[in-house]
């Protein structure tokens, strides 16, 4: 096969391919974000106490650097995912699709400046005689402050992820080659992540209500795209119409 | 009408059309931004006086939070403004138009990280039991410390929007469907806010170069709104730039 011919088949890959791709990023990102922010620091962090928590991460110091990288690489799997759905989601209105891609890369930076604030609590505790002007307890709180930090980097992202699912969901329903019912559920489950605007009303009702949306949206787009991808017949047709090809 | 026509009508909004939503969302970054920085931030930080500060939050944490929420919200609106004026300007030059984008969007990455260390204060001063370890008067300054933070990040922004409102001013004044003062205007605008690049000069000029920046985002705003773009020269920009 010559080059010509396998960029030409690159550049056209079928939008079901290109679903199913999406697909595997979804998969990828959400492992891998959710072992670096969500289980290394829960087993990590213990709330309200920074002496424990400095304990544990000085104790686990190869499990913090293992998170680290985990929530980085799930940046990169973020973006991917991002810009197929750009592709994807392009002939039901451009615009729209340009914007969304926009608000998540803004949110996929935050995100990855996050990590900056992961490390710095182990940086912190480590730090020697560069900084023996604080005692050991004073520290460990500010080792607990960055812990805090991470978090509150991590809920500025988390309202961009819920505009973009906002946005998603909602071209999602304009399309003819997903079924609207999926939009719906994506839509609401990204004004579920939206609430992170106003920080301790999202943690007063994370469970049930944000963690409920954000199931019975993101698991159904996952296995959609998974399993059945789009409907490749309206697809090109929709975007016939939106005069892309 | 078919489903097909209308989703087509839509994808298709005239110009004029973009022109004016363009607009709207560059009122909406303008608005929201004066209100959390003027209304909000300044009304209670205090940047000589660490205690002052921290009594000004801890009194007023609602409004405190509601600052940060549309600190955000100003941002999206940033970044749909951003989205549209690439497509706007693109028939007067498609890469500059780009570059324009990509340095808007390197802007408002900083802007939103930097809200970050605005919200933080919040915790610092929130009595938590580890934080006893430090003094009243230490968290106090740990808190303006992140305040500081925040507000230099944000002025590192400015520098971004600085370089963007430089093409885009350059864009205006190539294009044949808007008129040249308000590129010229906005250029102006772009140059005043470089003076970020020295920190100390850039909050020392800092009345000036709002006043020029507003003077130039207010008559293209007015413009957006009102005339929007000459509908058939943009069409016609368009073609000949191939597109």
């Amino acid at each position: 096969m010559s080059t010509a011919v396998m960029t030409e088949r690159i550049a056209e890959a079928s939008p079901r391919s290109l679903a199913r791709m999406a697909g595997v990023f979804q998969l990828l990102e959400a492992v891998t974000a959710t072992f670096g922010q969500v289980i290394v620091l829960g087993r990590l962090v213990v709330a309200g106490n920074a002496a424990a928590t400095a304990a544990n991460i000085l104790g686990h110091e190869r499990l913090v650097w293992l998170g680290f990288a985990s929530s980085l690489v799930g940046v990169v799997f973020h973006i991917a995912w991002a810009l197929l759905l750009y592709d994807l989601l392009k002939p039901v209105n451009r615009r729209l699709s340009l914007f969304a891609a926009f608000v998540i890369l803004v949110g996929c930076a935050t995100q990855a400046l996050t990590s900056v604030f992961y490390l710095a609590p182990m940086l912190i505790l480590n730090a020697g005689r560069s900084l023996s002007a604080l005692t050991a307890e004073q520290l460990q709180a500010l080792a607990y402050i960055f812990v805090r930090l991470n978090g509150y980097a991590n809920d500025t992202y988390l309202v961009f992820f819920g505009l973009w699912c906002a946005l998603i969901g909602f071209l999602i329903f304009r399309s003819t080659f997903l079924p609207r019912a999926l939009g719906v559920l994506v839509a609401i489950s990204g004004l579920g992540w939206m609430m992170y605007l106003v920080p301790p009303l999202a943690v007063h009702l994370f469970i049930p209500y944000i963690a409920g949306a954000s199931a019975l949206g993101e698991i159904p787009l996952l296995l959609w795209f998974l399993a059945v991808g789009v409907n490749e017949q309206r697809w090109r047709e929709q975007a016939r119409v939106a005069g892309e090809w | 009408m078919s489903n097909d026509v209308m989703t087509k009508r839509i994808t298709e909004a005239s110009p004029r059309l973009k022109a004016r939503i363009t607009g709207v969302f560059y009122l909406l970054t303008i608005l929201t931004g004066i209100f959390a920085q003027g209304f909000v931030s300044e009304r209670l930080v205090v940047y000589g006086d660490a205690a002052a500060t921290a009594t000004n939050i801890l009194t007023h944490s609602g409004l405190f939070q509601l600052g940060y929420a549309v600190y955000l919200i100003e941002m999206a609106c940033n970044i749909a403004m951003t989205a549209l004026f690439y497509d706007l300007l693109k028939p007067a030059g498609r890469s500059v138009s780009l570059l324009a984008a990509f340095l808007g969007f390197a802007g408002c990455v900083i802007k939103t990280f930097s809200r970050v260390f605005f919200i933080t204060p919040l915790f610092v001063l929130g009595g938590a039991h580890y934080l006893s370890v430090f003094s009243a008067e230490q968290l106090q300054a740990l808190a303006l410390l992140f305040l500081k933070v925040n507000d230099r990040g944000a002025a590192m922004a400015l520098v971004f929007f600085g370089f963007y409102a430089l093409l885009t001013g350059y864009l205006i004044i190539r294009s044949t469907f808007l008129p040249r003062i308000l590129g010229v205007l906005g250029m102006f605008g772009g140059l005043g806010w470089l003076s970020f690049l020295y920190l100390p000069l850039g909050y020392r000029l800092f009345p000036f170069v709002v006043a020029l920046a507003l003077l130039g985002a207010a008559s293209l705003i007015l413009w957006l709104l009102v005339v929007g773009v000459n509908e058939q020269r943009w069409k016609e920009q368009a073609s000949a730039a191939g597109q």
